[in-house]
C-alpha cells in the first residue's frame, strides 16, 4: 500500500484492522470464558454482547476526581492505542500488504511497545487518586521485568532472517516455522504478551486487590476508551506472534491473509484462556521469574538462534 | 503535494515540537509532566533521525527513553517525599548557575553548528544504515564500543550488588540489626 494515489488507505486500513480485531477480541475473550465454566457458548449472543458492553459505557456518565491532571489523563488511551497501531503497523496481512513493512520493523514494534509503560504509568498517575497510582507504579516494575526477555526473544528470530523487517521474517520460515526451529521463543513471547496487554495472569496494574488499579476512577466512554486501547496492544501482539513464531501468512490452500488473521485469532484464544484458568501471579514473584528464569532462557534463545543461523 | 515538501514539514514540525517540549520541561511544575516533555523531545527527535534516513537509531532512542523517563520519574518522586509526585513543585532552582550553565552550552553547541563541515550530500532513501551501523559497530569501531559497554555493564552488576536484597545485615526487606558494638570473638584456629 505505498502506492502514490493511495498513501492516505494506510491509516484506514489500519484503524479498521485494529478496530476489528477488538471486537474479535473482546468476543473470543467471552466464548472462551463461557468454555472454560461448562456452560453453553451462545454465539449469537457473544456477538452482539460487546456493542451492547460498549453502549452502555458511552450512555454512563465521565467520573470525577480532585485536582486530577486532566490532559494526562485524557491522553493515556489515546497513547495507548496509538502505539499499538504503531507496533501493528509493521506486520503484514499478507506478502507486502502491510502499512509500513519497514527494514527495521522488530526496532519499531518494540518502540512503540516500550511506550505502554507511558502510557500505562499516566493513566494511574493522572487521576491523582491512590489505588491508580499503585496500578502504575507495579506496572512499571511489570513492564521494566518483561522487557528484556521481549526484546530477546525477538532479536532471536530476526537472526535466521538476516533482517529486522517482519515481512523477511515471516518469509524465512518458509519450510520451518520458529516456533519449531526456536521452542524457547513463542512460550516466551506469550508471557510478555500477556504482560504487555495486562492481561489474566498479568493484569496487575488493573487487578481487583488494588480495587481496579488505573482503571478504578475511570467510566464511561473514558473506561471503554481504556479498554479497547488495551485490547488493540494484546491484537498487536498477537499479530506480531502469528507472524514471528507461526509462519505469519505462509500456509496451503487459503489465501494468506485469512491464515494471518486465523493465526493471530489463535494466539488470541490462547492468551484469553490463559486469563480464565490461571490465577493472577503476585507481582514480586513474576519479577523475581522474569528476571532470573525468563531473561537467562531468552538468552539461551538467542545464543542457540544465533549458532543455527551461522 | 510532491514527497520533498512532506519531508522538509515533517522536519520542521518535528524540530519545533522538539524545541518546544524541551522548554515545556521546565515550564511544568511537576516531575512527572517534566519527565514526559522530555520524552516528547526525544521521540520528536527520534522522528528527525527516522527522516535522515537513519531509522534504526531514531527507534532505538524512542525504545530506551520510554523506559527511562519514566524511572527518571519514579525515581524524582521517591527522592522527592512528594509520594504521588501530584503536588505542584517547581522545577528551576539556583538560577544564576542555570542561567551561566544553559548559556555555555548553547554557546558550545551553537559553535559546533556554525563550524562544522556538515555533508551536504542527499541519501538515498534505500541506503542500508543500518547494516552500515551493524558493520560499524563490529568493525572499525569495535574497540571503543565494547569498552563503553563492559564498562556499563560492570557498572550494573554494581547497581545491582548494591541494591540487593542480601546485604551485610541480613534481608533488606527483614528490617536490618545495627552490627553489635563488641566484635565477636575470634574463633579458635585449629
Amino acid at each position: 500500500m505505498s502506492g502514490a494515489a493511495t498513501w492516505w488507505l494506510a491509516p484506514l486500513a489500519l484503524g479498521a484492522a485494529l478496530a476489528g480485531g477488538v471486537y474479535l477480541t473482546a468476543v473470543l475473550d467471552r466464548l472462551v470464558a463461557r468454555a472454560v465454566a461448562g456452560v453453553p457458548l451462545g454465539v449469537p449472543d457473544a456477538l452482539v454482547a460487546p456493542a451492547r458492553g460498549a453502549a452502555l459505557l458511552l450512555l454512563s456518565p465521565p467520573a470525577a476526581t480532585e485536582r486530577p491532571d486532566a490532559q494526562s489523563w485524557a491522553l493515556a488511551p489515546a497513547l495507548l492505542a496509538a502505539v499499538a497501531a504503531a507496533g501493528t503497523a509493521a506486520i503484514p496481512l499478507g506478502p507486502g500488504l502491510a502499512v509500513a513493512d519497514v527494514p527495521d520493523g522488530i526496532v519499531l514494534f518494540g518502540a512503540a511497545m516500550a511506550l505502554v509503560m507511558v502510557a500505562v504509568f499516566l493513566h494511574g498517575w493522572s487521576a491523582n487518586s491512590a489505588m491508580p497510582l499503585l496500578g502504575g507504579y507495579r506496572f512499571v516494575a511489570q513492564a521494566l521485568s518483561y522487557e528484556m526477555p521481549l526484546a530477546l526473544v525477538l532479536i532471536a528470530v530476526a537472526l535466521p532472517a538476516q533482517s529486522l523487517a517482519v515481512g523477511d521474517i515471516v518469509v524465512a520460515q518458509e519450510h520451518i516455522w520458529n516456533v519449531v526451529r526456536q521452542p524457547l521463543g513463542l512460550p516466551i513471547f506469550l508471557v510478555t504478551a500477556a504482560g504487555l496487554g495486562f492481561w489474566g495472569p498479568l493484569a496487575l496494574p488493573d487487578a481487583a486487590d488494588v480495587a481496579g488499579g488505573t482503571s478504578v476512577e475511570a467510566a464511561g466512554s473514558a473506561l471503554l476508551a481504556w479498554r479497547a486501547a488495551r485490547a488493540a496492544v494484546l491484537v498487536a501482539a498477537a499479530a506480531m506472534a502469528a507472524a514471528a513464531f507461526l509462519g505469519g501468512w505462509l500456509g496451503p490452500v487459503l489465501p494468506g491473509p485469512v491464515w494471518m488473521v486465523a493465526k493471530t485469532a489463535a494466539v488470541l484464544v490462547a492468551i484469553s484462556a490463559a486469563g480464565h484458568l490461571l490465577a493472577r501471579v503476585r507481582l514480586e514473584r513474576f519479577v523475581v521469574v522474569a528476571w532470573t528464569v525468563l531473561i537467562p532462557l531468552a538468552l539461551v534463545d538467542v545464543f542457540a538462534s544465533g549458532i543455527l543461523a551461522l | 503535494m510532491s514527497r520533498s515538501l512532506l519531508v522538509d514539514l515533517a522536519f520542521y514540525i518535528l524540530s519545533a515540537g522538539a524545541v518546544v517540549s524541551a522548554w515545556l520541561v521546565f515550564r511544568t511544575d511537576s516531575m512527572v509532566r517534566a519527565a514526559y516533555w522530555l520524552l516528547v523531545s526525544f521521540v520528536a527527535v527520534g522522528g528527525v533521525l527516522v527522516l535522515l534516513s537513519a531509522e534504526f537509531l531514531g527507534l532505538v532512542l524512542v525504545l530506551m527513553m520510554a523506559g527511562e523517563m519514566t524511572i527518571m520519574a519514579v525515581f524524582m518522586v521517591m527522592f522527592m517525599m512528594n509520594p504521588a509526585g501530584l503536588n505542584p513543585m517547581t522545577m528551576v532552582h539556583q538560577h544564576r548557575a542555570a542561567v551561566g550553565a544553559g548559556l555555555v552550552a548553547f554557546a558550545g553547541l551553537a559553535g559546533v553548528g556554525l563550524v562544522a563541515d556538515f555533508p551536504d550530500r542527499a541519501a538515498p532513501s534505500d541506503a542500508p544504515a543500518t547494516a552500515e551501523l551493524g558493520t560499524e559497530l563490529l568493525g572499525d569501531s569495535m574497540l571503543v564500543f565494547e569498552t563503553a559497554g563492559v564498562t556499563l555493564l560492570a557498572t550494573m552488576i554494581g547497581a545491582i550488588a548494591i541494591a540487593s536484597r542480601r546485604g551485610r545485615y541480613g534481608d533488606a526487606d527483614a528490617g536490618s540489626l545495627p552490627p553489635e558494638l563488641e566484635a565477636p570473638a575470634p574463633k579458635a584456629r585449629a
